[in-house]
């Protein structure tokens, strides 16, 4: 009896024992989001590990300015995280880091982990391949639009719940505020730094039907009527004294003293706890198109070192298809897009208030083709440089808008060329 | 005699090793391996390729490099006499024994340093927000309708270093109170029965007795002002345009944004020369003994 009850309890804990083992495939996960961003996908991921016991997601995020180059040098180091992130725009540059998800060293991950791109918005699907490869796994899209303050509309005698669609009414709107209020009337570019400048100056350039480049990338194309007359109205805000010229419109439309800001969908949050009472529209129709800058986050699975069992690269896989089913939470707390179509249409997401002020309006945007993506090439980095700089030189009234174009055309296609 | 003396050069030798050891480990191999990867183009994932000085003449030709060059050196002229200048100022007020609530003063005039580079940049960019800096706020009151320092092409640069000044002066402060502690009174005394003055005391004797901390003071800031970034990166991320883009923050652009580790490393190296010529001509201009020293080194002789 006693050698049987030995026997039994040996096997108990060799099944425990191997159990456990099996049970803890850790992944590590690391992404570039930060503030409300992070909080989102903290919630996100504490919901999979709560619901999986055989896998486990460890996840770390925070670091924005220095995050691909940390990717991309974790898997020259052989120790990359199982998943990471990736704007689609960056997928040239980050290319030689990814996996190929359905060439992969554990075969094609999108069939183990039961992927299909019918069920993601077909515009960000597309964008994720790269030289007949799949590396992207769409999770959101983001964009800019219009924020207005209904408060100062109505102290300037403009209608409350009417907001400007066309330049015109925009014009309009803008001068009541300027001319009937203390408040600052426009900002075009979130807190004004150099790079949101440059993201304003593109949108007014595409909405005139005009690309930056050539389609191979050859030379520059901006240098011309139409990248002029975009300066021009971007520069219009300081002239036209609708704001001043290092003005930040965040700080100013969270402290109550901005009429209309054209910031991004990740403003909500942060606009609703300033307890500001404000409003959300489209983006007016500036020029011949309605078109604003935005882009799109993606799962990946970074390259892994050799050795790595199949099995960890399929856990990753799935676990990718799992936060994207439950995105509706990145879009309730994190104020994005869902790329994931079910998620997107998700109860809990249509009944939010996220969704019902802004995020709605946003996804009917990215729905008409408004959506226009930044530069997407592998110096895009350093080819956005150009455009910063010299966009906020004109905005700031150093170099002239003409000016300003013709550096950026030497300096980009000097990029270009080496 | 001769046993005696390897022996003992032998244990000179191993209390050095471990110094030396750090030393060559992390000083030394890193700017020999930096050279080496200067002479890439360095990308292992997409392959590497060896282009012997090709880093170097492209960066001579980049108006960027250039750019990032002279604001660099412009930065370190204006941040050195304001570190060090401040620092002695501060000193030399602080050794007057009448001076009141001197305790207080000192460690207030200390007490930034203790501060990391971003607190220290975030709070001289509030002071000259745009719209709720209260220092252009109070400029205004006072008549002067001052420019947004940070975003003006001619303003950045020495607004920087100013808050560069007032951030690190405070230690150099600190080197030179010691070194004037050890002046013997009696010289001063003798000086004042002698009639000089303040000034002459200052000049002719203080001066050149605390050299060796001057020599140090001054080194220390040339190497943070020319390797300056974190300021840099958090006020104005090298702007406006490129108007404060400076040589570490080049470096970082083109190692961290645009994956040209081979140019990095030679904007790096580049570097590296342009602090030791510095170095150098600090050490063969001001020495490394003082006047006090030198004089009784030449005495023994």
């Amino acid at each position: 009896m006693s050698r049987a009850f030995r026997n039994l309890a040996f096997a108990a804990a060799a099944l425990l024992f191997f159990s456990a083992a099996q049970a803890q495939i850790v992944l590590k996960m690391n992404t570039l989001f930060h503030s409300g961003d992070a909080q989102a996908m903290e919630r996100i991921v504490e919901k999979f590990n709560a619901e999986h016991s055989d896998v486990q997601i460890d996840l770390s995020q925070g670091q924005w300015a220095d995050y691909y180059a940390q990717l991309y040098n974790a898997v020259i180091a052989n120790d990359a995280p199982h998943i990471g992130i990736v704007h689609t725009t960056n997928l040239p540059q980050m290319q030689p880091a990814l996996t190929p998800l359905e060439n992969s060293p554990a075969g094609n991950l999108l069939a183990a982990a039961g992927i299909e791109g019918s069920n993601y918005i077909s515009a960000l699907w597309d964008a994720g391949a790269f030289e007949g490869e799949r590396y992207l796994i769409p999770l959101d899209t983001h964009m800019f639009g219009l924020w207005y303050n209904k408060d100062v509309f109505a102290a300037a005698g403009l209608d409350p719940n009417v907001a400007p669609s066309t330049r015109a009414e925009f014009e309009a709107a803008a001068n009541a505020i300027r001319d009937n209020t203390d408040a600052y009337a426009v900002h075009l570019a979130e807190d004004g730094l150099a790079r949101k400048l440059a993201r304003a100056w593109y949108y007014l350039y595409w909405g005139q039907n005009a690309e930056l480049f050539d389609a191979d990338f050859t030379t520059s194309t901006f240098n011309n009527d139409r990248g002029l007359a975009a300066c021009e109205y971007l520069t219009g805000v300081v002239s036209n004294d609708w704001n001043i010229a290092a003005g930040d419109g965040f700080k100013q439309f969270t402290a109550g003293d901005l009429g209309m800001l054209v910031a991004g969908n990740w403003f909500y949050w942060t606009a609703t706890e300033a307890g500001v009472n404000f409003g959300f529209a489209a983006m007016p129709t500036f020029f011949d198109t309605p078109k604003t800058w935005g882009n799109s986050h993606n799962l990946v699975i970074p390259k892994q070192p050799a050795g790595t069992p199949d099995e960890v690269y399929v856990a990753a896989a799935q676990a990718i298809k799992w936060i994207n089913e439950n995105s509706d939470i990145w879009g309730i707390y994190g104020g994005h897009i869902p790329a994931y179509n079910p998620a997107r249409e998700s109860a809990d997401l249509l009944a939010s208030d996220t969704w019902q002020v802004s995020l709605s309006t946003f996804a009917k945007m990215a729905e008409d083709g408004v959506l226009h993506y930044p530069i997407t090439h592998p110096k895009a980095a350093e080819l956005e440089s150009v455009f910063n700089t010299n966009i906020e030189l004109a905005y700031n009234g150093t170099l002239t808008c003409q000016a300003a174009l013709t550096q950026a055309t030497t300096e980009a296609n000097r990029i270009l060329k080496r | 005699m001769a046993r005696g003396s390897t022996r003992r050069q032998l244990t000179g030798m191993l209390y050095v090793l471990p110094f030396a050891a750090v030393w060559l480990l992390f000083l030394v191999w890193p700017v020999i391996y930096g050279f080496y990867l200067s002479l890439w183009e360095w990308d292992p994932l997409r392959g590497s390729k060896f282009v012997a000085l090709g880093n170097y003449q492209h960066l001579f030709t980049d108006p960027r490099f250039w750019n990032a060059f002279w604001n660099t050196i412009e930065f370190a002229v204006i941040s050195i006499p304001l570190i060090v200048g401040f620092g002695l100022l501060f000193a030399l007020l602080l050794h007057n024994r009448n001076f009141f609530g001197k305790d207080l003063v000192e460690a207030s005039l200390f007490f930034p340093y203790l501060l990391n580079v971003s607190i220290i940049s975030l709070i001289w960019a509030w002071l000259v927000d745009p719209d709720y800096g209260i220092l252009l706020q109070g400029l205004k009151v006072l008549g002067w309708n001052a420019p947004p320092f940070l975003n003006h092409p001619l303003w950045v640069i020495p607004f920087i270093a100013l808050a560069t000044g007032w951030w690190l002066s405070g230690y150099r402060m600190v080197v030179f109170r010691a070194a004037l502690k050890d002046i013997p009174a009696s010289i001063l005394e003798s000086a004042e029965i002698d009639g000089a003055s303040g000034w002459a005391k200052v000049w002719h004797i203080v001066l050149p007795l605390i050299k060796p901390s001057i020599l140090f003071a001054v080194v220390l800031s040339a190497l943070s002002s020319f390797s300056v970034l974190g300021q840099v990166l958090v006020m104005t991320e090298g702007g406006p345009g490129r108007a404060s883009e400076v040589l570490a923050l080049y470096l970082y652009r083109l190692g961290f944004h645009y994956f040209r580790m081979g140019e990095a490393a030679a904007v790096g190296f580049i570097l590296f020369l342009l602090m030791l010529v510095v170095a150098i001509f600090a050490f063969r201009f001001l020495g490394f003994e003082s006047e006090f020293e030198r004089k009784r080194g030449s005495e023994k002789a």
